[in-house]
């Protein structure tokens, strides 16, 4: 369980904001995030996750729950289909801490333990709408126009956000 | 490997396979078949969105007032090319004043209380866009609660855009007409050429590299041409007529020659969405 720190509090707005500002920041600037082809999906709940995972040490915080609900509430408020972000993002949180056990996490190796986790939730999601029919697009279609722009925009969001949120973690924990 | 494979690890994963498969079937089934969401499903949503509209709030309030700047930048050129379209402008307005007046006291004397191209606009503001390529989707702040109802088309600008996939109390999920799947944008449509000749037909697709709605399974042997204009048939469904969905791009034939596949050029910039309407149509419907 959480030990009484602020963030008890702080992590679950922090979550919330980051959740709220995936579809509000699309919705603000559809022309830069969805110029046709391309789309960039925000995954700044993810980004939140995985930073928790970084810098919470020993607080231990339940994440895999966290991580679900998230995912449950992006299935139903912006996607509309159950059962694909609400497995996908805990699979990601358990893909990070194991990353996390097996070596030293800093700023750099954190931003390809990022790399990755972004590529596997766009990879499985793709596959989760493809066997439900909601997508034609080939697997090559993906890669160009989503995976890629997605991954550079939320590389982005990392290298911009790495340094506030360490310190506000810090903050949070005494 | 083998340790990761444990017999309780392969147990939970292979749970959770079958389970998130069967969410996502069921919750597919539900979309197309129903015409709400479940009862705790809609009721999630309406939190979730109330929340949304206060966190969007200063980011709104910011996008603005940066946007408010530029604008003011473009002034004079806008005012430039608007000042020649107004006058043209005031008499396509009277004159159609006149029309509609005229075509309302034609139905009275036929007692026809609606047709097809009767329909009320309910006005909302986009809130939200689903973060992901494989749901070209917006969340609108309006729902069942100001009458709109699943398959509603959904305006902005000049022409059409998509229409509601989900609806809850207080907010709606928007399909856009560039969404990939295949049943999202089936539209009937018509297209008049310059002799004012109809042709029928059905969206069929969209063509992301081009940015161009696709019309395939054309029969009908009047000549199109680029240019002509596309508008809903209101045939079918809850969808009025004489809606704006676009100009002819191109035309052509489709793989195996048979029958003609015409592209069009939306009327309005897909992405670029912030208010919009949703038409309800009055005329009696089919579902």
């Amino acid at each position: 369980m959480l030990r009484v720190t602020k963030l008890r509090y702080g992590f679950p707005i922090g979550l919330f904001l980051f959740f709220y500002l995936d579809g509000i920041l699309g919705a603000t600037f559809p022309q830069q995030l969805f110029s046709v082809p391309y789309s960039m999906s925000s995954y700044l709940v993810v980004l939140w996750l995985v930073f928790t995972v970084f810098f919470e040490e020993q607080i231990q915080v339940p994440l895999t729950v966290w991580a679900a609900v998230a995912g449950g509430l992006f299935d139903v408020y912006y996607t509309g289909i159950w059962g694909i972000f609400v497995f996908v993002f805990p699979i990601a949180v358990a893909l990070t801490k194991a990353c996390y056990k097996a070596f030293p996490i800093n700023f750099l190796s954190g931003l390809l333990v990022y790399f990755i986790d972004i590529t596997v939730i766009c990879s499985l999601s793709y596959f989760g709408n493809l066997v439900v029919h909601m997508t034609t697009a080939s697997f090559a279609d993906m890669m160009v126009d989503s995976l890629a722009p997605t991954l550079a925009y939320n590389l982005a969001t990392y290298v911009i956000l790495y340094f506030p949120v360490q310190w506000l973690f810090n903050r949070l924990r005494n | 490997m083998n340790k990761f494979f444990s017999n309780r690890r392969l147990v939970i994963v292979i749970v959770c396979l079958i389970v998130s498969f069967g969410l996502m079937s069921v919750s597919v089934a539900i979309r197309n078949k129903r015409s709400t969401p479940p009862m705790i499903q809609q009721f999630g949503n309406d939190v979730v969105g109330i929340v949304n509209r206060v966190v969007a709030w200063p980011v709104n309030g910011l996008k603005g007032s940066v946007s408010g700047f530029s604008d003011l930048m473009n002034t004079y050129q806008e005012n430039q090319r608007l000042k020649s379209q107004v006058q043209e402008l005031a008499q396509t307005k009277v004159h159609d004043q006149a029309i509609s007046q005229e075509n309302k006291n034609l139905k009275k004397e036929l007692k026809l209380a609606h047709s097809l191209t009767d329909y009320a606009p309910v006005n909302a503001t986009v809130i939200a866009r689903t973060p992901s390529a494989w749901q070209n989707q917006v969340i609108i702040d309006k729902g069942s609660a100001a009458g709109i109802k699943k398959n509603m088309p959904v305006l902005s600008g000049s022409g059409i855009v998509g229409r509601i996939s989900e609806v809850n109390r207080t907010n709606s999920k928007v399909e856009l007409l560039s969404n990939s799947s295949e049943s999202a944008n089936r539209f009937a449509v018509t297209i008049t050429n310059k002799n004012g000749q109809n042709v029928h037909g059905i969206i069929s697709g969209y063509d992301r590299d081009k940015n161009l709605i696709e019309m395939g399974n054309v029969t009908a042997k009047t000549k199109i041409e680029k240019g002509d204009k596309v508008s809903t048939s209101g045939l079918g469904g809850v969808m009025p007529a004489g809606l704006y969905v676009g100009t002819v791009a191109t035309t052509g034939t489709d793989n195996y020659g048979l029958a003609a596949k015409i592209s069009i050029k939306p009327a309005t910039n897909l992405s670029e969405l912030s208010v919009v309407t949703v038409a309800v149509r009055q005329a009696q419907t089919t579902n």
